[in-house]
This record gives structure tokens, C-alpha cells and sequence, in this order.
């Protein structure tokens, strides 16, 4: 039987490292975007905004880098949300007490923690081997292979939540299933569908290794989705590997853009969830 | 408890006698399943037409599951079934090849907690109506209204009907969901413990409302509260673990019911 | 009416199935492409650990050790300071500091890879090369199995690195899904221990972890997953050299850094398809992690409330 003493002692000294582990854990946090913010400060300017990525040796900007990552995160919202909604709305209603509902949850659990370097060299085979180029359509579409299972998870949970008593009250008035899920569970539901969207988002916003060998790289300011289209993660990579110093400014800088942007939508995101808890 | 009686001994004499009523509704020999579990076994009961009848009973006698049978809203639970007839206008509303859809908007229920759509108040009678109606909107306008009306509700909602349904208060929101259900004229609304999350004074409107209704609609109500069902119905039937025990005019349900277990029951021995 | 009814929801069904269509075309798709490389290199693949693009001699046995090592590295370490900080949420904690603290944890998840990848670069692996590194030679040169583990020069890249950094970014997600996974401990079974005495570490060993056992491993195996398949984080810092090495300081390659290093200028299809048969390998390993992961969690959430 331990005595008392020891065992308080054990006690305080699990608990000194589980603060130090947070501490230690979430000091990393402050470390990272601490440099970032230095980093990514220096080297922002307005031309970052104006002019296209330059050769190594000038000066230059990343507007090309950023307009091609806005042009394919549109696409791929744009393809992935419609396609996860609907499928999130049939495991959510029509069956919901299916087998197939299981599995294709389970299915899309997997996808959604897959490898996305995977996934990228999985639409190089099917959009861009066959058609022999590059193209901002094969980034667009691997990122929105990421879209899909968030949004197919958000969309599910959210409608679930919705109380079988509105379903009830709809059926009541002989409402067929359709109509009552298209103007009254969206509607109900729509900050939670809103929510997983931005999530989706944020998610795609960073993500380099599906584009890789999809969208490929563009030096020049292009909107032709058609061709390689840079993008701010690959050109990131291009040039902070690189031994140029202004490449390198300008990857701290974009690095920089990046994460504000993910870290707004996530702030906005859950702003949206907590006024929907407290509606 | 003596007062009631007498008080409604006296109402019995002002209701007719049941010979030549017309049977709106005829539940026979009603199974239900809640998965392996038998919930209701072999009820029969006529409902007549332009009557309320209300069924009472203990917590967990079936009076709500037999509710929900008749205008089939189990359908939308995969483990819940019936068997047996439910006669409406001499067809088996039971029957499988039957348009669920058309039914409802024929039978249509108000339930125990007020559900408004979130929509306007305007929107949450008129939804209904445009679903199974072609109107021009000024036609739509006057169901509206009417609806409104009949439920007691147009006064106090005519100056923000474009408001959200979710933003009046709780018997508000009921006399609006009654609102709803008449909207789509039905021929029978079922009527599931409609004052049990209300106040009195809300209670006693919706208890009006439903002595108003009964000349144009057959009304089934499930209470808890017998009194409630002593007030308003015009035939009472009596539950219990799944059967039904009694079944009369109200007035003799409760001042000489038949079965022993109704007696005890009414007279709060158990429940 | 109706019409519409029966088509909405065959479109929705149509788009639950295409979540299945999608995965089984991922696997295909990998087969095909991987078809040749396996063909022409059989079973030996996995276990050759040459890579010469110019003699056409592929093998796969570097870049899988490399990825198991780092994602070992990345647990040993994650796991227990993740579980200390999902301990200290749930137990320890004021309530007050519950929110900023899960707040930045969520923060830290959120950032992308690519940021700790360039981070990495330029800030932690110069840090390593300068501190750690020499120090951890020093220390452990007189022991002599050891001494080979943290051999060479220190670079400041390499395997060590790369799983440290790869620690970073999959301790906040084993910190949040196993606080969510404790405070779903039913709080009777704590108080039932505090009530007769026990302290706060004896009711952590003894009654939460057993309980949330199923979660935890659940929650260790998503880590795992996401470690496996990650790799900007890795490729700015892992070295890219095809070679299996005893050292942890010595640079090496994980199945994505390759992929994503090489697969622009693979030249020959049977390169190409070399690239495409280790996606195949990744995809079939983290599948199998993942599959296993989301069984567990399933496990749990049937039993949980009871």
C-alpha cells in the first residue's frame, strides 16, 4: 500500500508534466508563427500583389501564383460541395438506417485522411496522362477529391442534428421528402452546411502535393485554366528550396498570405458554428 | 370530482345518442410492431364524423401510436409496422399501394410540441396549401387568412405575417400549427397532446378552438389530462397496455363506465 | 410532383455512390499504373533498396523504411505529449483556459504543411544542426549500439527532422481527438474514484485511460495515418537520398517525398510507373492504418454511453 505522501507526489508530478507537455506542445505554435509572421512581413510589398513571379535574380511579386490558387479553389469548390451535399443529404435521409450508409461512410472516412500526394498522382493518371498536358482543370479536380468527404461529413452531421419533429410536422402536411429537404432542412441546417464548406476550404487552401503534378507551375500571369496554372503552395515550393534570396523573401511571403487566409476562414467558420449553437 | 360529473352528465344529455352517426374512420382489429415488440393489440374503434373523440390513458398505453397509424406518419421509421384495417371512405389506408402523401394532406395532425417551419408565419400556412393546390396568390392570400382566422391567430399576427414563425410564443406557435393543418383542408385532424407543453391560458384557447373546429372536421385528440377530454370530446376511449379497454359517449364514459379498469382509472386509482 | 421527388433522390443516391465509385477508381487506376513496375520487378520491389532512373533498377525499400522510421520518430513522440495534453484539458485544467487552450490547438492543426516544411528548412533544422544534434552525439557516444543511431555529421536535415517535425504537426490532432475521447468518460466513474480518494494521476491510469482505451489507439492510429501519407512537412527537410541508414542524422526519403520530388521528371514509363507502384504501396498502408482506426472509433462510439 503506497503511502499517501508518495502517492500525492506521483500525483503533482504527472500533472508538472502534463502541464509541461501542453506547454511544450502549444509552444510550437507560438514558434511558428511567430518566424512566419517576421519572415513573411519582410517580405511582403505591394508588389507581391501586382507583379507576376520573377525570374531568379529580379524582383517580382506572386500575383500569378495567387490568382491561379483563387481560380482553382473556385473550381474546386464548385465541383466537390455540390457532389458532397447531395451525397451527405442521402446518408442523412433517404438512408439513413441503410447498410449502404455504413459503408459509404466508412468509405468516405478513408478518403478523407487519404494521402493527397496519392490522390494527386491518382487524377495525373486520368487528366493529365491522357490528355498529354498539364492543366489548372486536373489541380482543380484533385483538390476538389479533397472537397468532397469534408463536405460529405459536415453535411451529414448537420442534418442529422435537425430534430425528426420538423420531418415530422413536413410529412404531416403531405410534404414529399424532396421539397421538405430542399426548402426547409437546407434551410435549417445552413449554417452547420455553410460551416463545412469554409472548412473545406481552409483545408485545400495549403495543400501543395496534389498540385504538384496536376496544375503544374506557370512563371507568367495567366488565366487559362486550360494550361499549367501556378498556384501559391508550388510556387512556395519552388522557390524555398531554391538558393535565391529573393525567391526566398517571396516564399516567406506567400507562406505568410497562405496562412491568414486558412486561419481567417477557420475564425469565420467558427463564429458560424457558435451563432448557430446559441440560435 | 363529483362537480365534473354532474357538469357533465348534464352535457351528455345535449349530445346526441351515436345511432346514425356516420363512421368517418373505422380502425379494425389494429396491430402495431415496434420492431419484435407488439404495441397495439387488435384495436377497434369507430370514429365518427364531425365528432371529437378523445383517446385517454396511462403513460405507454398506445393511445399516440394509434394516433400515428392513422395518417401513417410511422411509414417514415423502418422498424415501426401495422397490420390490420383502417377504414377511410372505404378503402385501407394500410394498403401499401396507397399515395401516403395525398392521405396526409387529408388527415392531417398537430403535434405535442409546436413545430413551426422556419419560415414567415405567412409562408408556414401557405406551404402547405401551395403544395397540394394551384392558387393564384391572391387566392392564396384568402387561405391564408382564413386559416388564420379559424385558428384564432389572425388578430394577432395580421400586422407581421412576413415574421418568423419561430418568433411567437409557445400557444402562439401551436394555434399556428393548427393553422397550418386547416390550411390544407383536411377532412380529419389528429391531434397529439396539443396543450401538454402549454399554459393554461393557452390550453383553454386551444380547447375552444377545438369545440369551434368540430362542425366542419372529424377531430381524434390524445390527452393525458382527463378533464381536458371530459370538456371538449364528444366520444372518449379508454387504453391500456395496448388495448383498448372502453369506448362511449363521453358523458357515460365518465360518470358509469363500463370496465372496471376504466372506473379506476378515472377515478385516479392508477396513472 | 412526384417525379421530382423519385429523381432528387436518385441524384442523391447517385452521389453516395460515386464516394464508392471514387475510392474502388483510386485503387484501379494505381493498379494500372503500377502494373509494369511490379511486373517487371515482382515481390522484389518492396525490398530492393536500389534506385538508379538511368539503369531503369527501382526499388521501393527506401523510401517505405524511410516512411516507417520517420512516422515512428513522430509518434514516440507525439502520442505521450499528446495524451498529456489531452490529460491536462480534461482533468487539470481551469475552465477558463479550456477554450484558448483548444483553440490553439485547433490553430496548430490547421496550419499547412507546407508552412512547417519551409519552418522546418530555415528555422528548426539550422536550430538542430547548431544544438541538438552535436549534443545528442556527444551523448551518446561512449554506448555503442546507440553511438550508430545518432551517427554522422550533423546536416540538420534528415530523418531525425523530419520526424520531429512530422511530431509538430500530428500532436495537435492526437491532443484533440483524445480529449474529446476523455471528457466522453462518464463523469460518475470519475467521481466514483474521487470520491473514494484517489488522486488525479490514479484516476487518469486507472479509470479514464482503461476506459478510453478504444479511442485512444483509435485516435494514435489516425496520427499514424495522417504521418504516413504527409508530405511537404517531410520533403523540405528529409534530405531526398535513396539509402536505408542505420543513423537517424542521416538523410533518407519517405514514399511521398519521392513521389513528389521525382514524378515531374520521371523520364521512361517505367519510371513513371516505379512512382506510381509506391503510391500504390502508400495508399494500400495507410488504407489499412485508417480502415483499422475508424473500426476502433466505431467500437466505441456503440459502447460509449453506457
Amino acid at each position: 500500500m503506497a503511502s499517501y505522501r508518495a502517492r500525492r507526489r506521483k500525483s503533482a508530478i504527472a500533472g508538472g508534466l502534463m502541464v509541461a507537455a501542453t506547454a511544450l506542445g502549444l509552444g510550437w505554435l507560438v514558434l511558428i508563427l511567430g518566424v512566419l509572421i517576421w519572415n513573411g512581413l519582410a517580405g511582403l510589398s505591394l508588389r507581391v500583389f501586382t507583379e507576376a513571379t520573377p525570374p531568379p535574380g529580379t524582383t517580382g511579386g506572386l500575383l500569378n501564383a495567387i490568382t491561379g490558387s483563387l481560380m482553382i479553389t473556385v473550381v474546386a469548390v464548385v465541383i466537390g460541395t455540390p457532389l458532397g451535399i447531395l451525397a451527405g443529404t442521402w446518408m442523412a435521409e433517404y438512408g439513413r438506417y441503410a447498410r449502404l450508409t455504413t459503408i459509404v461512410r466508412f468509405v468516405n472516412d478513408v478518403l478523407l485522411s487519404a494521402p493527397s500526394i496519392v490522390i494527386g498522382v491518382f487524377v495525373y493518371e486520368i487528366l493529365v496522362a491522357p490528355i498529354g498536358h498539364f492543366s489548372g482543370y486536373a489541380g482543380a479536380c484533385a483538390l476538389a477529391l479533397i472537397v468532397v468527404p469534408v463536405v460529405v461529413r459536415t453535411t451529414e452531421d448537420m442534418l442529422r442534428l435537425v430534430p425528426d419533429e420538423l420531418r415530422e410536422s413536413a410529412a404531416s402536411v403531405g410534404m414529399p421528402c424532396a421539397i421538405l429537404i430542399t426548402r426547409l432542412l437546407y434551410r435549417a441546417a445552413r449554417a452547420g452546411l455553410l460551416t463545412g464548406v469554409l472548412l473545406a476550404i481552409a483545408r485545400i487552401s495549403g495543400e501543395t502535393a496534389p498540385l504538384l503534378f496536376t496544375a503544374l507551375n506557370n512563371q507568367f500571369f495567366s488565366l487559362d485554366m486550360m494550361q499549367p496554372v501556378a498556384s501559391l503552395p508550388v510556387v512556395i515550393f519552388q522557390f524555398a528550396l531554391s538558393p535565391y534570396k529573393d525567391w526566398q523573401d517571396l516564399a516567406w511571403a506567400g507562406a505568410l498570405i497562405i496562412t491568414l487566409a486558412v486561419l481567417t476562414l477557420s475564425i469565420i467558420a467558427r463564429v458560424l458554428a457558435a451563432t448557430r449553437k446559441s440560435a | 370530482m363529483i362537480d365534473v360529473a354532474l357538469d357533465i352528465s348534464q352535457r351528455a344529455h345535449a349530445v346526441s345518442e351515436p345511432r346514425g352517426l356516420p363512421v368517418k374512420i373505422s380502425v379494425e382489429k389494429l396491430r402495431f410492431y415496434y420492431g419484435d415488440r407488439l404495441a397495439l393489440r387488435d384495436v377497434s374503434v369507430p370514429l365518427h364524423a364531425g365528432q371529437v373523440t378523445a383517446f385517454i390513458g396511462p403513460s405507454g398505453c398506445g393511445k399516440s401510436t394509434l394516433l400515428r397509424v392513422l395518417n401513417r406518419i410511422y411509414d417514415l421509421y423502418p422498424n415501426q409496422r401495422a397490420e390490420g384495417r383502417v377504414m377511410l371512405d372505404g378503402e385501407n389506408i394500410l394498403d401499401s399501394g396507397r399515395d401516403v402523401i395525398l392521405l396526409r394532406a387529408q388527415i392531417g395532425m398537430v403535434f405535442q410540441k409546436p413545430t413551426p417551419f422556419p419560415l414567415s408565419i405567412y409562408e408556414n400556412v401557405a406551404f402547405g396549401v401551395r403544395l397540394h393546390h394551384r392558387v393564384s396568390r391572391s387566392e392564396l392570400d384568402d387561405r391564408v387568412e382564413q386559416a388564420l382566422r379559424r385558428a384564432a391567430l389572425w388578430n394577432e399576427v395580421k400586422d407581421k405575417l412576413s415574421a418568423s414563425g419561430q418568433s411567437l410564443s409557445g400557444g402562439q406557435q401551436q394555434r399556428l400549427c393548427i393553422a397550418r393543418t386547416i390550411a390544407v383542408q383536411p377532412e380529419i385532424i389528429l391531434l397529439d397532446e396539443p396543450c401538454s407543453a402549454l399554459d393554461p391560458i393557452s390550453t383553454a384557447k386551444i380547447e375552444e378552438l377545438i369545440c369551434e373546429l368540430k362542425d366542419d372536421y372529424t377531430i381524434v385528440l390524445v390527452t393525458h389530462n382527463m378533464q381536458q377530454a371530459a370538456r371538449v370530446s364528444d366520444f372518449t376511449a379508454f387504453m391500456y397496455l395496448g388495448e383498448l379497454i372502453e369506448f362511449g359517449p363521453t358523458g357515460k364514459m365518465f360518470t358509469a363506465p363500463g370496465d372496471r379498469r376504466t372506473q379506476d382509472y378515472i377515478t385516479g386509482r392508477f396513472g | 410532383m412526384r417525379a421530382w421527388d423519385t429523381a432528387f433522390r436518385l441524384l442523391t443516391l447517385g452521389a453516395a455512390l460515386a464516394v464508392l465509385i471514387l475510392l474502388a477508381s483510386v485503387i484501379v487506376v494505381l493498379v494500372i499504373g503500377a502494373a509494369p513496375a511490379l511486373q517487371a520487378f515482382g515481390f522484389g520491389f518492396l525490398v530492393d533498396d536500389s534506385w538508379n532512373p538511368v539503369s531503369e533498377r527501382f526499388g521501393a525499400l527506401a523510401p517505405i523504411y524511410g516512411t516507417l522510421i520517420v512516422s515512428s520518430i513522430a509518434l514516440l513522440i507525439a502520442v505521450p505529449i499528446g495524451l498529456g495534453i489531452a490529460t491536462f484539458l480534461s482533468e487539470l485544467c481551469p475552465i477558463w483556459l479550456r477554450n484558448p487552450i483548444g483553440i490553439a490547438i485547433e490553430l496548430l492543426a490547421g496550419i499547412p504543411s507546407i508552412i512547417y516544411g519551409i519552418w522546418g528548412l530555415f528555422v528548426f533544422a539550422p536550430f538542430l544542426q547548431v544544438t541538438v544534434q552535436p549534443a545528442l552525439i556527444d551523448l551518446f557516444a561512449p554506448l555503442p549500439w546507440l553511438s550508430d543511431l545518432f551517427a554522422g555529421p550533423p546536416y540538420g536535415i534528415g530523418v531525425l527532422t523530419a520526424g520531429l517535425i512530422l511530431a509538430i504537426m500530428v500532436l495537435p490532432f492526437i491532443a484533440s481527438v483524445s480529449r474529446d475521447v476523455f471528457l466522453a468518460t462518464p463523469a460518475v466513474l470519475k467521481e466514483a474514484a474521487y470520491g473514494v480518494g484517489a488522486t488525479t494521476w490514479e484516476v487518469v491510469r486507472h479509470v479514464i485511460l482503461p476506459y478510453a482505451r478504444t479511442g485512444v489507439i483509435g485516435a494514435i492510429l489516425l496520427g499514424l495515418g495522417r504521418a504516413l501519407g504527409e508530405t511537404m512537412a517531410v520533403t523540405f527537410v528529409i534530405g531526398n537520398a535513396h539509402r536505408v541508414s542505420v543513423s537517424l542524422f542521416a538523410p533518407g526519403t519517405t514514399i511521398s517525398a519521392t513521389i513528389a520530388n521525382e514524378f515531374t521528371e520521371a523520364v521512361g514509363s517505367l519510371y513513371t510507373s516505379a512512382l506510381v507502384a509506391l503510391g500504390l504501396i502508400l495508399f494500400v498502408i495507410t488504407f489499412i492504418v485508417l480502415a483499422a482506426a475508424r473500426y476502433l472509433l466505431l467500437r466505441l462510439d456503440r459502447r460509449g454511453g453506457a
